[in-house]
């Protein structure tokens, strides 16, 4: 395993140090790309400008009212989809992680029909029922962008919360009540602090997810008049043909400050790994907590959230794909109605091409970086060393970036190698930029387990490599689910990297996707969408299939 | 004049190369291939897929966002792995491409069809359209005699909270076409024009990012009146849209093509940009797209748009456009 660490350190110091390196050179010198003399001007410039105190209060208003909302969601709809008896709970598993799939700027389009303050669906339905002069609700606001955002994060949170608590010993809990507990007091002295790394892991990761996100601040922050971080950097970019990235970069820093800060915090409060042990090797099954009278008032409310926040937008999106150009539903909307965006997809040849393309970057990318993921996990949680400290560190360089700028990065390193305008190069920009997604869940899971699994393993004479297969993988199997669907539904509709570095022959479905949104042929846009939701269901449905299929043969007897 | 001999000379040597060996560029372009169009525009796949079955030469269209552009091509030119035959990008930015070796000199031989200031003077591209704006309205809002008919109209209380246009604190052609809107004379002066400026920010516009949401806005009746452009009419057909034709005529940014400096496939290359200036390409891109072509005779089905007078604005440099985004947050305090 001592070998492994240098070996890690390479391959992921390749796949993110090339981009940030470019990036980083770029903010201090004069030119991007041709290295010119050392400057600290564009760090002046943008540092120093009087606007910027008004868009850091936006931006860290909608960063931690989004990640804390989509912590707060997931970590809730995680808990009663694992441990209650809720009805329709295998709905509550799949549903959350339907926003992950959907492209985020046809989310914002589906939403700003249904809630825009002049005639929004949801407005106007609401304005009748209320027998109001206007409609009472404003998506252009920071409320709703902080809405829109935290939905969007919401299946990160999940993913991260839902194998925690699968592998949590409910033995703890009980002993919380024998000992007089009363069930908040459980909650709040048992059960969070037990989940603490996990909530503090999915705040991260949201964290940094909404400071670089730039679909809700561009389509409904610029609207609003609400300026945050990325639309800042975005007014740098584009005013001015010739844009300096170099000068986006200086701003695109503080991603990277952020998670040095997060990831400290996170590292300190995980320092005695062993307090979040909670599966050892006594046996353990996670107990299903009886909701009582709350059943079915809580069945509703669930579901009704998930209605009005995942299938609602979905249903819009259908109903787009359907226009030739955005409409109203009602009369007008009857006489228009059309099958010619369908008709373009069935007969374009470049849809097919990019939908095998996305398809094969999704599977491969989400498998590769599942295993490099494990791997590094698994390394930085045994070995507390300055080596592994700096792996840690070297997951997140290109994440930590803006998506509006990570690409140009990429772009600037590829193009020094033969992999460029080629997909593997999309693959490995993808792997490396997104590899939190796969290290932090599995990060997670494994501070639940004890470490005399392994060590029994080990005793009774099984090599590391037997003692990963046939200990720790199957009991890491929901957090690898997780990190494999984060990533995979990620890749498919990843624009950031891909719009920069796709070419003839390597083109993807969210670039295609791109392309009609900013020419408003929404109808498209939404046929595009739909067929990556379909892509990511399919993926996560085979996965799942898989998981269960090789797991029920071996599957222990229940206990009784 | 030694300039514009050179010139002629190259019109003339493009002109009976084009004629005499149209046949042979063919063979060698089919021989190539292939062609690759590096460019940021609307919908033009349909003149892609008709130069292939003319020529059985496949084009293969990479579209870069304009704000990726320079630093994609300039990248890829640096690391000689610049993939283009073909690019196709607003002036300015062919300008810049220009200045930094990217473009190769070629004069189509279809150049003749343009008017005398199209063409640049060096031989490096040809200027074929423009980014032409306009007042659109939703018909179904606005009854066309109660639409603004000047510019200066944006400007009335009456639009209040019902205009939308691209950002004018971010958005370069929206700053430029305002700039130039003074320059053209649409303002007899610079108070005239900042005070429609007030005016207009007094209106309350909703921002969007670019131009290419404005016709949605107007078309779902999220606001009635907005800072477009006319092709929408055509890309958006059958949506409520109706374009104003402005006495003060309408204006925008110029568009142009050239070849790359060694283009991979320099037959190719050439034959893509004869066929994209003629006029089967130009009528295309007119009917198609509703682009504003340049080639005289041609105009996109828009009604009433061959009455129009269209005219180019000056380019802004960078500093420029940054300076004026900072003027216009001023007046419409974003």
């Amino acid at each position: 395993m001592r070998a492994a660490v240098p070996l890690l350190l390479l391959v992921v110091g390749l796949l993110t140090l090339g981009p940030a390196a470019s990036l980083l050179l770029g903010s201090f010198s004069e030119g991007l790309g041709t290295w010119g003399p050392f400057t600290w001007r564009k760090y002046a410039e943008v540092y120093l400008d009087p606007e910027l105190p008004r868009v850091a209060l936006n931006t860290l208003a909608f960063v931690l009212g989004a990640s804390s909302l989509a912590t707060g969601l997931g970590g809730v709809l995680a808990f009663l989809a694992v441990r209650t008896d809720l009805p329709g709970k295998g709905l509550v598993l799949f549903l959350p992680w339907l926003p992950m799939m959907i492209p985020h700027v046809l989310f914002a389009a589906a939403w700003i029909m249904l809630l825009n303050p002049t005639n929004g669906l949801l407005n106007l339905y609401l304005q009748e029922l209320l027998g109001l002069e206007q409609g009472p609700l404003n998506i252009y606001s920071l409320g709703g962008m902080i809405l829109l955002e935290a939905l969007l994060d919401l299946p990160i949170a999940f993913a991260m919360l839902f194998p925690v608590f699968l592998a949590l010993d409910p033995a703890l809990e009980e002993a919380g009540r024998v000992a007089g507990g009363r069930p908040h007091q459980v909650l709040l002295r048992v059960l969070l602090p037990l989940l603490r790394p996990a909530l503090l892991a999915a705040f991260f990761l949201a964290t940094i997810r909404t400071l670089g996100a730039f679909a809700i601040p561009q389509v409904v922050g610029i609207p609003a008049g609400i300026p945050v971080l990325t639309t800042y950097i975005y007014r740098i970019i584009s005013t001015g043909w010739n844009p300096d990235y170099g000068k986006a970069s200086a701003l695109g820093v503080v991603g990277l400050a952020l998670a040095m800060v997060l990831a400290y915090l996170y590292r300190w409060a995980t320092q005695k790994g062993e307090r979040f042990a909670t599966v050892t090797g006594k046996g353990y099954r996670p107990r299903v907590l009886p909701l009582g009278p709350w059943r079915w008032p809580l069945a509703l409310l669930v579901f009704g959230l998930l209605f009005a926040m995942v299938l609602l937008p979905l249903a819009t999106v259908a109903y787009i794909s359907f226009l030739p150009y955005v409409v109203r539903p009602g009369p007008e909307a009857w006489e228009v109605l059309t099958l010619a965006n369908w008709k373009w997809a069935v007969q374009d040849p470049v849809v097919a091409r990019a939908l095998g393309n996305t398809a094969f970057v999704a599977v491969v990318g989400a498998s590769l970086g599942v295993g490099l993921s494990l791997l590094v996990a698994y390394v930085t949680h045994r070995r507390r060393t300055p080596a592994t400290a700096l792996l840690d560190l070297l997951t997140f360089l290109a994440f930590a970036w803006p998506g509006l700028i990570v690409g140009v990065g990429f772009m600037l390193f590829f193009v020094q190698t033969p992999l460029y305008a080629t997909l593997w190069a999309l693959v490995l920009a993808f792997v490396g930029t997104y590899l939190p997604y796969g290290v932090r869940p599995m990060n997670t899971a494994l501070l639940q387990l004890h470490r005399d699994l392994e060590d029994a393993a080990r005793t009774a004479g099984a090599t590391f490599l037997a003692t990963l297969r046939r200990v720790l993988l199957p009991l890491l199997a929901p957090a690898t689910v997780s990190a494999w669907a984060l990533l995979a539904s990620q890749f498919a509709r990843e624009l950031g990297v891909a719009a920069v570095l796709a070419r003839p022959g390597s083109e993807v479905l969210a670039v295609q996707l791109l392309a009609y949104a900013h020419d408003g042929l929404w109808g498209r846009v939404a046929v595009l969408g739909l067929l990556l939701v379909l892509l990511s269901t399919l993926l996560l449905a085979g996965l799942l299939h898989l998981a269960v299929r090789r797991r029920s043969p071996q599957a222990p007897p229940p206990q009784v | 004049m030694a300039k514009n001999k050179a010139f002629l000379f190259l019109l003339l040597f493009s002109a009976l190369w084009a004629h005499g060996q149209a046949p042979e560029r063919v063979r060698e372009a089919q021989g190539e291939g292939k062609v690759v169009f590096y460019a940021n525009i609307t919908g033009v796949e349909p003149l892609m897929e008709a130069f292939q079955n003319k020529y059985r030469v496949r084009a293969e269209y990479v579209r870069v966002s304009t704000d990726k552009f320079i630093p994609a091509v300039l990248t890829e030119h640096r690391a000689r792995k610049l993939q283009a035959d073909v690019l196709q990008a607003p002036l300015p930015v062919m300008e810049i491409l220009k200045k930094e070796g990217v473009l190769g000199r070629y004069v189509s031989p279809q150049s003749f069809g343009y008017p005398r200031w199209t063409r640049d003077p060096e031989g490096f591209y040809q200027i074929f359209a423009i980014e032409y704006m306009a007042i659109l309205y939703n018909t179904r809002l606005v009854k066309p005699e109660e639409a603004p008919t000047t510019y200066k109209d944006l400007a009335d209380p009456k639009w209040r909270g019902r205009i939308v246009m691209p950002d004018p604190t971010s958005h370069p052609t929206t700053i430029a076409w305002l700039v130039g809107l003074r320059e053209n004379g649409v303002f007899k002066s610079d108070e005239e024009w900042t005070a429609w400026l007030q005016g207009l920010a007094a209106n309350n516009p909703m921002f969007v990012a670019s131009l290419g949401p404005t016709p949605d806005v107007l078309a779902r009746g999220e606001r009635a009146v907005g800072i477009s452009m006319p092709k929408y009419l055509v890309t958006k057909a059958p949506a409520p849209l109706m374009w104003v034709n402005t006495p003060e005529g309408l204006f925008g940014s110029p568009r142009a093509i050239a070849i790359a400096q060694n283009p991979p496939r320099p037959n190719a290359a050439r034959l893509f940009v004869d066929y994209w200036l003629s006029r089967e390409g130009q009528k295309a891109l007119a009917e198609q797209v509703g682009e504003y072509t340049l080639l005289q005779g041609t105009y996109p089905p828009i009604p009433g748009i061959n009455k129009a007078t269209v005219r180019p604005v000056r380019d802004l440099s960078d500093e420029e456009l940054t300076r004026w985004s900072q003027v216009f947050a001023r007046i419409f305090k974003r």
